[in-house]
């Protein structure tokens, strides 16, 4: 665990140098990790029946749980984009999750977090414009077009505060981590990280995961939903 | 020479310092949202699962204002454009 984010090896494509980093690579594992675990799930499900036991109750579990708390939080008319969502919920709790073994969080790179909320931003005028057409476009003249440079800079902060909201998260505790390491001698490294890592790895990053799925929902619903 | 370069960094970290302690009043609103949300829930026990979401997208809210302060400081410290301006051009 550092405070810098190493780069491992370069990559020439085309002429063009692409750092391969410690993001990158982490990210691959986490993908790596949760695409196997999808793909057992797919492969148990043709053996799935309709009465359910062990695995399957787990799955259906923690799918009816998300598909219910989507629905409460984007209305039934909008929750059909739930799905992609639930791979957003997934991948940041998996990727605060496995910093607790060592891997530096790809969430604590600003990349990885602006990927995700200008994913949902793009989804949030997509949504805007499939539900409600010109409605959405007047909405940015507010009250009275005067206003559309505010509104403006209003939409557009809106990728870079959900961004930047779970980035510093996610970097503070790997920075306070990172000088807990390397400060203390090995002795105090026994138990004591332990409780640091409960506290800024997993209750930090379930919070802020459920906060950036929540506040993605919101944003969705203020765009789409009719007033 | 490297005196002058001693005082800018030294300002860099108290910049650093300076801008966090915008905590200060980034824990003065997310105590009142608590507290407010708290008042709520006594008043209205039955509506305590919707007032909690609210409360943690409030106090969400509220904390970025802290996290802008952290990450300016996260700036001064290790990616400072001016101290390696500086460098540069002591050469």
């Amino acid at each position: 665990m550092d405070l810098n984010i190493k780069n491992l090896w370069v990559v020439y494509i085309g002429g063009v140098e692409i750092w391969i980093t410690e993001t990158i690579v982490n990210t691959w594992i986490i993908m790596a990790i949760l695409i196997l675990l999808a793909v057992i799930a797919r492969i148990r499900m043709t053996r799935f029946s309709l009465v359910p036991r062990g695995f399957q109750n787990v799955i259906e579990t923690v799918v009816e749980l998300f598909d219910n708390f989507a629905a409460g939080a984007l209305g039934s008319s909008l929750s059909y984009i739930a799905p992609w969502f639930f791979m957003v919920f997934a991948f940041i709790l998996s990727s605060s999750l496995f910093s607790v073994f060592g891997l530096r969080a790809p969430t604590a790179d600003w990349a990885t977090t602006f990927t995700l909320a200008f994913a949902t931003f793009i989804l949030m005028l997509f949504m805007g414009f499939r539900h409600r057409k010109g409605g959405y476009l007047k909405s940015f003249f507010g009250p009275h077009p005067i206003f559309f440079p505010l509104n403006l800079i209003g939409e557009l902060a809106k990728p870079v505060s959900l961004s930047f909201r779970l980035f510093g998260n996610m970097l503070s505790g790997t920075i306070i981590l990172a000088i807990y390491y390397q400060l203390t001698p090995w002795l105090m490294q026994i138990g004591i990280p332990a409780l640091m890592h409960a506290f800024f790895d997993v209750v930090i990053g379930a919070l802020q995961t459920y906060i950036f799925v929540f506040i993605s929902f919101m944003y969705i619903r203020g765009a789409a939903a009719d007033n | 020479m490297y005196e002058s370069l001693a005082i800018v960094l030294a300002a860099a970290h108290f910049a650093a310092a300076l801008s966090l302690l915008n905590g200060l009043l980034t824990v003065f609103g997310q105590a009142k949202i608590a507290a407010t949300a708290i008042e709520s829930i006594a008043r209205q026990p039955e509506a305590a699962d919707s007032i909690r979401g609210i409360m943690f997208v409030g106090l969400a809210m509220g904390e970025t204002s802290g996290i802008y302060g952290l990450l300016i400081a996260i700036i001064m410290l290790f990616a400072n454009p001016l101290v390696d301006i500086f460098v540069r051009m002591l050469g």
